[in-house]
């Protein structure tokens, strides 16, 4: 799964490589498990809890699959995805009146465009991607308070038809077979979509060389500045798909649509073994870190841990696991992560 | 006798001359007597209800105990000093009502941040403002107190008439009422409650009465489930907090807890949890209230939240995914969302809240003031519960 190199050298980070972010998973899985035999807690080996951990983990999940082309790229993150889902959750709510589908396809747009000025200020320009993507993150926020007046806007209130409203409501709850939602269906196509671009594809190849260091990707004749453009450009692209998404959950369009996604997609990416220094990781193994903290998420709630604990055991973990792959890097002469 | 005499009528003269009023001039008076006429009764908010309902709370205010927080939690006096803040406040350096009319004054509105509830809140003081001709300016330091600081400093440097101030940290307000208080401007401040030292600086305090609101919703909300649940021993619960910290967060789940105790003493909590990172996020909502439904199950027969969006989205999408349509749900409202679902039949009850309201009794407390009529310390928005059986009379919603 994780790229074999990715937790390299200390004897917890060779354990963790060997058996991939899945054997973690599994891990979780048997503590579970073994907490149900003692009577602990109850209901956790349930097709229905199963399916609630991956109900919860498919919209970090999304984010995070586009979020990590830009990790991958040794461009840590992209802090603009908060406001880019709130933003074209506003444009497609605001445009359901002229249809469903013109609606959305404007809506991808604009985040596609997010994207492109993103990459081309950090790939072009040279830009430092945390402090641009904040920058970008508060311009928007000001930009949708313009444009809205500081209102939300709801779907059915916008002289939209009904059949526009039913089928945005359903980008969240439509359901195939009363079991899998459709944002689950989309994390999964975008899983095995990106992992085929980042492993078979010869964008991938640049791409990873590119996050492993971007010299030499330069004098091997890539267009770094091009590659570093498409990982924002894909990063807007699932923030702008995972926005839509929380739109139609929240039924309004609302600023503060996409808060906290951007650390939690992160946090994804990391304990799905990708380093922050790029270079490392898959997007198979981003899967797994969003299904972590799903996983970790649902055992300390059955446990009964306050959700103020839980956060702390979020960062702990986080801390950890970052701590672990700089130990790794700097083995490796890389002390940038 | 003679000095006397005169003594007698010089000390009569400043008694007059101090008497409100009588230093005024015809101009003054007039301004008054056209203030008076201004009738803001009839106004109304975007939801078509009155902008300035009277509050329907009839409670006397309780003899504070001696230590509060030495009671249980499921005591209500426990709470007593957030509940009932306001009422026990010292008075200090406030200045006098000119009682010279509202009409004309300038006032400086300072808000917390940007916000759709702040929109509407904002209209409905502007309403107040405008009925009483009044020089009605906004600051908005969106929601950075060191921003709010300096917007202080600028609104008295413009020396208003009054500043209305929505303080953003309860104990930073104590410097800022003071500072305000010293520059010898009237201030009053509102919707959100500030540590009790800031309001002896402050003529009053106007707003929700949050404990109040989920006491009252606690009741229907107890008498529901009863009502599905005839002659169960136990009720379990569970409440989706608000963001930590702020009055809301105790208010709305600490309130119905406490009433709860003593009205229907089988309501059992069973959680209580605010979620995060993201309080009002449906997806972070989901998934708790998702875990909970595993954990206890058809034990669970209530769950109380402190938002009728977001976080009620996401316990209806929890509840619908696991078939559940026996579970109580009540939430602080009223936005769209939650109305929405009051008509579906799906959320039991929200309170009423009202944005514009918010802001127009503020400013209306400060035109009486300058009025020269006798305030309370301390007014509430009128108290509703919304259900389906009303739920129509409050469409549009206000944001």
């Amino acid at each position: 799964m994780a790229d074999d190199r990715s937790l390299g050298s200390s004897s917890v980070g060779r354990l963790v490589s060997a058996a991939g972010v899945y054997g973690i998973a599994a891990l979780f899985l048997a503590v579970g498990a073994l907490l149900q035999a003692t009577g602990i807690i109850r209901g956790f080996l349930t097709i229905q809890n199963m399916l609630n951990i991956v109900d919860a983990a498919a919209l970090v999940g999304i984010v995070a699959v586009g979020m990590a082309f830009v990790t991958y790229s040794g461009h840590f993150a992209d802090m603009s995805v908060p406001t880019t889902m709130g933003f074209t959750g506003y444009v497609c709510i605001e445009l359901l009146r002229y249809g469903f589908i013109p609606a959305v396809i404007v809506a991808l747009a604009i985040g596609l465009l997010i994207g492109l000025m993103n990459g081309f200020v950090v790939g072009k320009l040279k830009a430092n991607p945390i402090i641009w993507t904040l920058a970008v993150n508060y311009v928007t926020m000001g930009v949708i308070r313009l444009i809205w007046v500081n209102k939300q806007i709801y779907p059915d209130m916008r002289g939209s038809g009904q059949k526009a409203v039913e089928l945005f409501d359903n980008i969240y709850r439509l359901r195939f077979f009363n079991l899998i939602g459709l944002p689950v269906v989309m994390l999964l196509v975008l899983v095995v979509a990106g992992q085929f671009v980042m492993t078979k594809t010869s964008f991938g190849v640049k791409l990873k060389l590119t996050g492993s260091s971007l010299r030499a990707a330069k004098f091997s004749g890539i267009s770094v500045e091009r590659v570093i453009t498409t990982a924002f450009v894909l990063t807007a692209l699932t923030a702008t798909i995972a926005g839509l998404a929380v739109t139609s959950l929240s039924r309004v369009g609302a600023w503060y649509n996409g808060a906290g996604y951007d650390f939690k997609a992160v946090t994804a990416i990391v304990i799905g073994g990708m380093t922050l220094a790029g270079g490392r990781g898959s997007i198979l193994g981003v899967l797994g870190g969003s299904l972590i903290i799903g996983l970790l998420n649902n055992v300390l709630t059955l446990l009964g841990v306050g959700t103020f604990s839980q956060d702390m055991i979020r960062g702990a973990i986080f801390i950890v696991v970052v701590g672990i792959n700089a130990k790794s890097l700097r083995s490796l002469g890389r002390d940038d992560a | 006798m003679k000095r006397a005499a005169i003594l007698a009528v010089a000390l009569a003269l400043v008694a007059l001359v101090a008497m409100p009023g009588f230093s005024q001039t015809a101009a003054q008076k007039a301004n008054l007597a056209a203030s008076l006429k201004v009738d803001t009764s009839v106004l109304k908010s975007a939801d078509n209800q009155l902008l300035l309902a009277p509050s329907t709370d009839n409670r006397k205010v309780p003899t504070r105990p001696a230590d509060p927080s030495a009671l249980p939690e499921t005591d209500p006096l426990h709470w007593y000093d957030m509940e009932w803040a306001g009422w026990n406040v010292t008075p200090t350096n406030l200045p006098k009502s000119p009682a010279d009319g509202a009409i004309g004054k300038k006032i400086i509105f300072i808000v917390h941040g940007s916000h759709p509830w702040t929109t509407a809140c904002t209209s409905g003081a502007k309403k107040v403002a405008d009925a009483y001709k009044m020089s009605f300016k906004v600051l908005d330091p969106n929601w950075v107190k060191d921003v709010q600081d300096q917007m202080i400093d600028q609104a008295i440097n413009e020396k208003p008439d009054m500043i209305l101030l929505i303080p953003l940290d309860a104990k930073g307000a104590v410097q800022q009422a003071r500072k305000i208080n010293q520059a010898g401007i009237p201030l009053h401040m509102f919707n959100t409650l500030p540590d009790a030292a800031a309001l002896n600086y402050s003529l009053g305090w106007t707003g929700p009465d949050d404990f109040g609101q989920f006491r009252l919703l606690a009741k229907a909300w107890a008498d529901q489930m009863r009502k599905q649940n005839p002659g169960a021993k136990t009720l379990g619960v569970a409440y989706v907090q608000h963001a930590p910290g702020g009055s809301p967060y105790f208010a709305r789940s600490f309130g119905p807890i406490s009433e709860l105790a003593t009205y229907a003493p089988e309501v059992k909590t069973l959680e209580k949890a605010s979620p995060t990172p993201a309080t009002f996020d449906a997806n972070t909502t989901m998934q708790l209230v998702s875990d909970w439904l595993t954990k206890y199950g058809k034990d669970l027969k209530g769950i109380c939240a402190s938002d009728d969006s977001a976080q009620s989205l996401g316990i209806f999408q929890a509840l619908e995914k696991a078939g559940r349509t026996d579970v109580v749900v009540v939430a602080a409202g009223n936005s769209k969302q939650g109305m929405d679902l009051v008509k579906e039949g799906k959320l039991f009850g929200i309170t009423y809240q009202t944005a514009e309201g918010d802001g127009a009794l503020a400013v209306k407390y400060a035109a009486d003031w300058f009025n020269g009529k006798a305030m309370p310390l301390r007014q509430n928005l009128a108290q509703h519960i919304i259900t389906k059986a009303d739920v129509d009379k409050f469409y549009p919603p206000q944001w």
